[in-house]
């Protein structure tokens, strides 16, 4: 950058911010989930860990450095719920694995600050408790700076299971094989001008009703709830609860026919996980990452940078550019550099092609810094 | 709580690395770092898609993009619908924007600000494709500059004025010089993207090698640092004599920044004949034909056998250097001197049944004053409870700015014990 002629920039006039919203189409599909990559107890992308309290779930068998880790799957209760009990399996961790994620996502509620129950809706009234539910934490890598509000939607089959898991086409079908149970939540009351959401201490919430369709049993009704910053969707367990549909065989393994209920008090966290995940049709989601940008509007007079000090420019002792004594200056733009107030050089901006510069003609060079 | 940085409390430097890259060229793939081929569940891996059977309009996708770093590594095997008629539904992620005031899009889209500007209206979405990869690519150029024809390579002339400029390190960068004029001679220019090395090339790290049927035939190595690519092993002289003739000889250079090696080396590696050329029958190894295969459509179907046996899969390349990272790094020393930071607000930090407020009516609201501490130290004995001593668990330090908003919470593995009379200070790096 040969030329040192400096043009101030006026804070006031010739520089804006901007903020540009840049997003993502994600879309999990079942296959991804469960069936592509293994049987059942031996898929390898699906891993489960010694402590037993979550199942993570990549896009390819989790040993390959091509895989990304996609999603978790965990469960929990409030110590209110029935299942509460001495005799459900990991019954603390449960009640735990609820306590943390109301904790961080709801927060603390009365003046003993007993933890806030998830609901179904935009009002922490204990009004359409969920005291059962899944837990699905979206890895940042999907989700990013935020979900898009208003883009989510989860297929979920309901149907009873044909066979026990880890047999060919044993999951989500009716009875009768029918593909007609399979029910669609969506957050589409939700925008992304927070119209339809709930904020709170995990940041904003969407509820995610059943969107009618052939498998719906409540329509309009609130079956879970999806934090959009957070990246985690809630789930009821009451989906899959037999007053919306004869759900006795929600999860069959080894010699073990389990309604929900049972599977959520005799079952580990892991067969639950397992139960969900076989069910999961399909889940797809926008994501947001903001882009905040300044703008300099670099102004360049018609009765400067009309020279270059660049040693191409002279020839023979003549400007290269011109012809007889008489033709005006001519310059060509080539880049904008970009200096601070003590003229140390900070950014350099380059022009796709040359921008031809002369005493009859003005420009203004419109320099984006994204970051 | 706030405490404020002291003057020696943040340090800013520069974490200087040198991450190595390896490449691999065979039967025209290029394998990088030595990852293999990896089958996905649809069909084997390369870096394209294929199509689904009975589906023209959808395709299936890669389970690694062979050779290449791919942004985010997105879209692992899935099946992409080109066409919203496709019965198959798109399963790949694809980035978007809506087009505002802002002028934002991607590369792709915005060739020319005038398609931009009238081909698309406000609101309009523009769509991306992932995945985003990139490789090392391979320009065989056998017109640099003609200039009775006018014909040209337009790498080649763009580089010219670098390669002049580089004259001051050696001769052998000059374009026109007593070893010849590279607007005349046949070129082998290797592209290297900056994604695989940083800022620079790290001088002294390269290392080219020719292999044929599996022997080393010839290593060049820029030695002296300066960008000569330099023969320093090989045995073949042209007669088939084993004195090793052309060792020390400069087969190219290297421009380290801008991630481009540049070879005019003409010279026999072997006495085999080797089909290397697009359209072309065999000749002789030299290093204007090394990297055949990368990215350059030459392959085992596109040379010209001349009625013979292709013997393509004969060669095998492999190229090596480390890059040149920079990384600003900065570090804060956040201090909990003795006697503070041993308070919580935590709600668990009080002792649990007790009334918070005093008295609270439409007048007066006092909190109660008498609210206990809940003992937390541990005691050595069952059934008995240690004397009280005020004691914290800090297990986040939170960086605030100048004007208190919160901008950065470094968590620590597990939360540490500060007891009333402990000093800590807490070391965070932030790489940035």
């Amino acid at each position: 950058m040969p030329i040192k002629s400096f043009e101030p920039l006026n804070p006031n006039t010739d520089i804006t911010t901007t903020r540009t919203f840049l997003h993502e189409v994600v879309p999990v599909t079942g296959a991804i989930v469960s069936g592509t990559y293994g049987v059942f107890t031996t898929e390898n992308n699906i891993k489960n860990y010694t402590h037993g309290q979550f199942q993570s779930v990549y896009d390819y068998p989790y040993l390959s450095s091509s895989a990304n880790h996609i999603f978790d799957i965990t469960m929990g209760y409030d110590e209110s719920s029935a299942l509460s009990s001495s005799a459900s399996t990991q019954n603390s961790k449960k009640i735990n694995m609820y306590n943390q994620f109301s904790q961080l996502l709801l927060g603390y509620t009365g003046s003993d600050n007993t933890v806030r129950v998830f609901e179904s809706d935009l009002v922490l009234d204990l009004t359409g408790s969920m005291k059962e539910v899944y837990f699905i934490n979206f890895s940042r890598l999907l989700t990013k700076d935020q979900i898009k509000k208003g883009s989510v939607e989860i297929k979920l089959g309901r149907g009873k299971m044909r066979g026990a898991a880890g047999n060919a086409g044993c999951a989500f079908n009716s009875a009768t094989g029918s593909s007609d149970m399979v029910i669609t939540l969506t957050d589409a009351s939700a925008s992304v001008d927070d119209t339809g959401t709930f904020n709170t201490l995990g940041g904003d919430y969407g509820v995610l009703y059943d969107a009618g369709g052939a498998g719906a049993t409540d329509t309009g009704i609130g079956k879970g709830i999806i934090f959009y910053q957070a990246g985690v969707m809630v789930l009821t367990a009451s989906i899959f609860s037999s007053s919306n549909g004869n759900l006795d065989d929600f999860w069959k393994y080894e010699g073990n026919s389990w309604s929900v209920t049972q599977s959520m008090m005799t079952g580990a966290i892991s067969a639950s996980c397992d139960a969900l995940r076989q069910r999961i049709q399909s889940i797809s989601f926008n994501n947001t990452t903001e882009i905040n940008s300044t703008i300099y509007f670099c102004r360049v007079p018609h009765n400067k940078f009309n020279y270059s000090t660049n040693p191409t420019y002279i020839t023979g002792s003549k400007l290269r550019v011109k012809n007889t004594s008489g033709d005006p200056s001519v310059s060509y733009i080539t880049t904008v550099g970009l200096y601070s107030s003590n003229n140390e050089l900070l950014a350099v901006a380059k022009l796709s092609e040359p921008l031809k510069k002369t005493p009859s003609n003005e420009l203004t060079l419109r320099v984006r810094l994204d970051y | 709580m706030f405490r404020k940085f002291g003057p020696n409390d943040i340090i800013r430097n520069a974490l200087v690395a040198h991450p190595k890259s390896t490449f691999f060229i065979y039967e025209s793939r290029v394998y990088y770092n030595d990852k293999p081929v990896q089958s996905g569940s649809f069909g084997s891996a390369r870096l394209s898609y294929y199509v689904v059977a009975g589906d023209t309009n959808a395709q299936i996708g890669v389970v690694a993009p062979l050779g290449n770093v791919s942004l985010y590594e997105y879209n692992i095997d899935r099946i992409k619908s080109i066409s919203p008629s496709a019965p198959t539904p798109n399963q790949t992620i694809y980035p978007y924007l809506t087009k505002d005031g802002s002028k934002s899009s991607f590369k792709t889209v915005i060739k020319a600000s005038s398609i931009y500007n009238n081909e698309f209206d406000f609101g309009d979405t523009l769509a991306g494709i992932y995945p985003m990869t990139a490789s090392i690519r391979r320009d065989y150029i056998t017109t640099p500059h003609d200039s009775t024809t006018g014909v040209y390579n337009q790498y080649f002339v763009a580089l010219k004025n670098k390669l002049n400029l580089y004259g001051v390190r050696s001769r052998h960068y000059k374009v026109t010089s007593s070893y010849g004029d590279k607007s005349q001679q046949t070129l082998n220019l290797i592209h290297i993207p900056s994604i695989f090395y940083g800022q620079r090339i790290r001088p002294g790290s390269l290392s080219l090698k020719w292999y044929y049927s599996g022997s080393l035939i010839g290593e060049l190595r820029d030695t002296k640092q300066n960008g000569e690519l330099i023969q320093v092993s090989g045995t073949y002289d042209g007669v088939g004599d084993v004195n090793a003739a052309n060792i020390g000889n400069v087969a190219g250079v290297a421009l380290y920044d801008e991630g481009l090696l540049l070879m005019t080396g003409s010279w026999d590696l072997s006495n085999a004949n080797v089909h290397l050329r697009a359209g072309d029958t065999a000749s002789k190894p030299q290093w204007i034909y090394w990297g055949a295969g990368a990215h350059d459509g030459v392959n085992e179907g596109t040379v010209n056998s001349g009625g013979g046996s292709i013997t393509f899969t004969n060669a095998a390349f492999e190229l090596s250097f480390e890059g040149t990272t920079k990384t600003q790094v900065l570090t804060m020393y956040a201090h909990a001197n003795k006697g503070k930071v041993n308070y919580s607000n935590n709600p668990t930090f009080i002792e649990y049944g007790q009334e918070q407020l005093q008295q609270t009516s439409s007048h007066v609201y006092e909190e109660n004053s008498k609210r206990l501490i809940k003992n937390t130290v541990s005691s050595s004995y069952s059934n008995y409870s240690a004397s009280f001593k005020r004691q914290v668990y800090i297990s986040k330090v939170a960086v605030y700015d100048v004007t208190k908003n919160l901008i950065g919470v470094a968590t620590l593995s597990s939360p540490v014990l500060k007891e009333e009379e402990q000093d800590y200070t807490f070391k965070i790096k932030l790489d940035l």
